[in-house]
């Protein structure tokens, strides 16, 4: 009996759940989640050319919309922020379109991002700081739908610059996406433990790039855990020209100390020197851009301090920081390179090479005053 | 297990009863349409009263309740944009000007009437002459760590609940700090640059740094003094109460026709907010219609002894219009000096008023002076007596004799006129059809 009314209760429960959840709204589920915002679309409207381009080449292409005009409550209300200025917008819209929309369709096809890409971009104006922690946030996924882009507002200050338009946009947004496409199919086990035990998710703010390269990581951001070193990874690599990527690399494959080992906010060197070249005074650390080189013709390299020689006119010889870690920095990047690019090939069959090579053309030599005019009319292709 | 079950049943139909009649049934008896369109009417609503008559409105925007209030002017359009214009020192900041120091600025963004919980005013592109407000960057004025404010700025709202609409008036609140607010609609035909100019010329006539105070009187023949006027954020005491331990801050807004405080303030049991400024210079409390807002009389601060004043030599009339012509001559005959400016101020040294005369002559400046004395004749009179010059003044009494002159035409009772009777920093004196009009320093 006791069994029966449990299972009543149940069945009941079930019921209820069932007709409370059917009595409110009628509605069939449509193509898309969004309202028909073709049917609202104004030719009166101010904004009704981006609305346009944005309609028929986000919702309509990928069903996804995109916000540009930020209501508060779409962020988070723990951050102060304001909305992204409407000229920023546009740009921001035809540049993702044409550095990381178009890439995708060329690379993996046409379904791809409508299938597994985000279904919001939600553009803001400010960064997300948080004063507690002195971080930033400059990008945002949530749940695999929404991708939230930030400083849009310091955009026009370098729209023409690709490092800083990566760094604050489209690496960050590789970076969302890759974290979209792992939380649908996860990726091997075997990345979690290339670097474990050298994550820090707390400091890794306080970390420098040349420590963390030689630990295996590509950022320091990528340090505070794997999810964000595999997003981290695939996202540098697609993005850094290959001077770039062979910097990290570069850094990767040196020692490096701080100036203070009790200073974890100290700064970190990968090279010394002896003052007057006398090699019983204490070591003084210095900025790799303090170094030149000269190479012997039989090849062999010589490493000298820039600014100064010591008394009789020498070179100030530099030394190289012992790679006291035990780690092969380089070894451990281009391994979680190659779990990443096996990853989206089995996963997902997209090469990532190919990604990467279609990006760093586009990202050379994009002309934003053509490209706007996808959104005003006009764009010579 | 029983009890347990039993309960468990109770609840269900309790909750089964309460989901099933949650969705509409009790809106169909008190309202004629749901939720959603009672929202959209709403939101159409506000739509039209915020474009109608052209859609110019004044807003009197505070971002916190530590700063003044600002005045913006919006002109609303139905295509979505919204011409934002204002003129403070922050946008003289945004515009790389020295703190402190205003700039106008004006600029088209997009705004929107949106549905949340209410309608929602939101301005939802950046405007950089409204949103600084809100922007989390560090406020550049201030560049020492501790007042770093990055992630935090000003923390002023840009989306405001629309709560009331009533002659032309709209009260809003801040949706993220919840301070209230009100905009009011202005005619279409204002140009911006013109009417923010005028707000700070209001501003200028109520408060002058160099006055050093002025008064709230209340119905009651009490005054509160009133302190640091010019920076918007007064500092207010009774009377004759100790300044240090009684005094209290209150933020204020110069608007386009008086001040408000950002809240209610009651004094002595009188509570007051909105001022009106009234033909004179001074301000009437639109509240009670009796409590006032003045600074001294015009005798008193003419011949307050902190204050330095200086005649407009280019607006200076009757006997003193004729003798600025003679003294030149003279100055230019005797040593081939000029006349700089002639000055009002007080001498310590000699416990004394005096008419100062620079005079440039090459780089060497010279100061003949004149002692005089200022006896306030009632409110806006004054008597003033010219004593003998400091040995400079003597000297040039006799190789410049229309200096002396001058001075001694001052001898006489002036009536004063100003300005403003709260901010007078151009003081009429004047005699028949002479006068002089002396700008404080």
């Amino acid at each position: 009996m006791k069994k029966i009314k449990y299972y009543i209760s149940a069945l009941l429960l079930v019921a209820v759940a069932a007709m409370s959840l059917s009595s409110c709204g009628e509605e069939k589920l449509g193509p898309t989640i969004f309202p028909d915002v073709d049917e609202t679309l104004d030719p009166t409207s101010y904004t009704y050319q981006l609305d346009t381009f944005l309609l028929e080449n986000y919702l309509k292409k990928y069903n996804l919309t995109f916000l540009y005009k930020m209501p508060d409550i779409s962020t988070n209300m723990n951050y102060n922020l304001v909305p992204a200025t409407y000229e920023n917008s546009i740009d921001l819209a035809v540049l993702c379109k044409y550095l990381w929309f178009d890439v995708y369709d060329k690379i993996a096809g046409k379904e791809f991002l409508k299938s597994y890409g985000p279904r919001i971009i939600l553009l803001v104006g400010s960064p997300a700081y948080n004063p507690t922690s002195g971080t930033e946030i400059v990008g945002l996924a949530e749940g695999g739908i929404k991708v939230s882009l930030f400083k849009v507002n310091a955009m026009n200050m370098f729209i023409n610059n690709p490092d800083m338009m990566n760094e604050y946009y489209f690496k960050t947004m590789h970076h969302e996406f890759a974290h979209i496409l792992h939380q649908t199919k996860t990726y091997p086990n075997e990345f979690n433990t290339i670097s474990i035990g050298h994550y820090d998710s707390n400091n890794w703010q306080d970390r420098s790039e040349g420590q963390v390269a030689s630990l295996g990581f590509v950022t320091t951001y990528a340090s505070s855990e794997f999810r964000e070193d595999f997003a981290e990874t695939i996202a540098n690599y697609i993005v850094k020209t290959d001077a770039q990527w062979n910097r990290i690399l570069d850094m990767a494959s040196r020692g490096w100390t701080s100036g203070d080992e009790d200073d974890v906010t100290s700064e970190f060197f990968s090279y010394y020197y002896y003052k007057n070249n006398d090699v019983t005074n204490e070591p003084t650390y210095i900025y790799d851009r303090d170094v030149f080189t000269v190479t012997d013709e039989d090849g062999t390299v010589h490493k000298y301090w820039r600014n100064f020689t010591d008394p009789e006119g020498n070179r100030i010889v530099v030394y190289d920081v012992e790679d006291k870690d035990g780690i092969d920095g380089a070894e451990a990047i281009l391994h979680k390179v190659q779990i990443a690019r096996s990853w989206l090939k089995d996963a997902w069959n997209v090469d990532l090479d190919e990604l990467r090579n279609e990006v760093q053309t586009r990202q050379a030599d994009y002309d934003i005053a053509n490209l706007r005019k996808m959104v005003t009319g006009g764009y010579n292709q | 297990m029983k009890k347990f079950l039993n309960i468990s049943l109770l609840s269900l139909v309790a909750l089964s009863s309460l989901m099933l009649s949650s969705c509409k049934n009790e809106i169909d008896e008190i309202f004629d349409e749901d939720a959603i369109a009672r929202l959209d009417n709403k939101k159409a609503e506000y739509i039209d009263i915020l474009t109608d008559k052209g859609g110019k409105w004044q807003m009197e925007y505070y971002a916190n309740a530590d700063e003044p209030g600002y005045i913006y002017l919006m002109t609303f359009d139905k295509n979505g944009s919204v011409t934002i214009s204002g003129e403070n020192q922050w946008i003289g900041l945004l515009q790389g000007k020295n703190f402190g120091a205003i700039g106008y600025g004006s600029e088209t963004s997009l705004w929107d009437v949106i549905t949340d919980n209410g309608p929602v005013l939101s301005f939802n592109s950046f405007n950089k002459y409204f949103h600084l407000f809100a922007d989390p960057e560090d406020i550049p004025s201030t560049d020492t760590e501790a007042d770093d404010e990055t992630g935090y700025g000003h923390e002023g709202d840009y989306e405001f609940d629309l709560m009331k609409y009533s002659n032309d008036t709209l009260y809003i609140t801040g949706k993220k700090y919840g301070i209230d607010m009100i905009m009011t609609r202005v005619s279409p035909n204002v140009d911006d640059e013109v009417y923010m100019g005028e707000v700070i010329a209001m501003a200028d006539s109520f408060f002058n740094a160099k006055i050093p105070q002025v008064y709230i009187n209340l119905p009651n023949g009490v005054r509160w003094i009133v302190k640091d006027g010019a920076t918007s954020i007064l500092k207010v005491f009774r009377e004759g109460a100790d300044e240090i331990s009684t005094s209290e801050t209150y933020n204020v807004i110069i608007t386009h026709d008086g001040l408000s405080f950002m809240n209610p303030v009651t004094l002595d049991g009188y509570t007051i907010k909105n001022f009106i400024r009234q033909p004179d210079g001074s301000l009437l409390c639109r509240d009670d219609n009796e409590t006032t807002m003045t600074a001294d009389p015009l005798s008193s601060i003419i011949s307050n002894s902190r204050l330095t004043w200086r005649a407009d030599l280019t607006n200076i009339g009757g006997v003193y219009a004729g003798f600025l012509p003679q003294i030149a001559s003279e100055l230019t005959a005797y040593n081939k000096s000029t006349l700089v400016y002639i000055q009002l101020a007080y001498v310590a040294a000699k416990s004394s008023f005096a008419v100062t005369f620079n005079v440039k002559k090459g780089a060497t400046k010279i100061n003949p002076t004149y002692y005089v004395t200022l006896e306030p004749q009632g409110d806006t009179q004054v008597k003033m007596t010219v004593g003998e010059g400091d040995q400079a003044g003597e000297l040039y009494a006799t190789k410049v004799p229309s200096m002396r002159a001058f001075a001694d035409a001052l001898a006489g009772t002036f009536n004063l006129s100003a300005n403003s009777l709260l901010a007078p920093v151009n003081m009429k004196m004047e005699q028949g059809n002479n006068y002089i009009i002396w700008n404080i320093q």
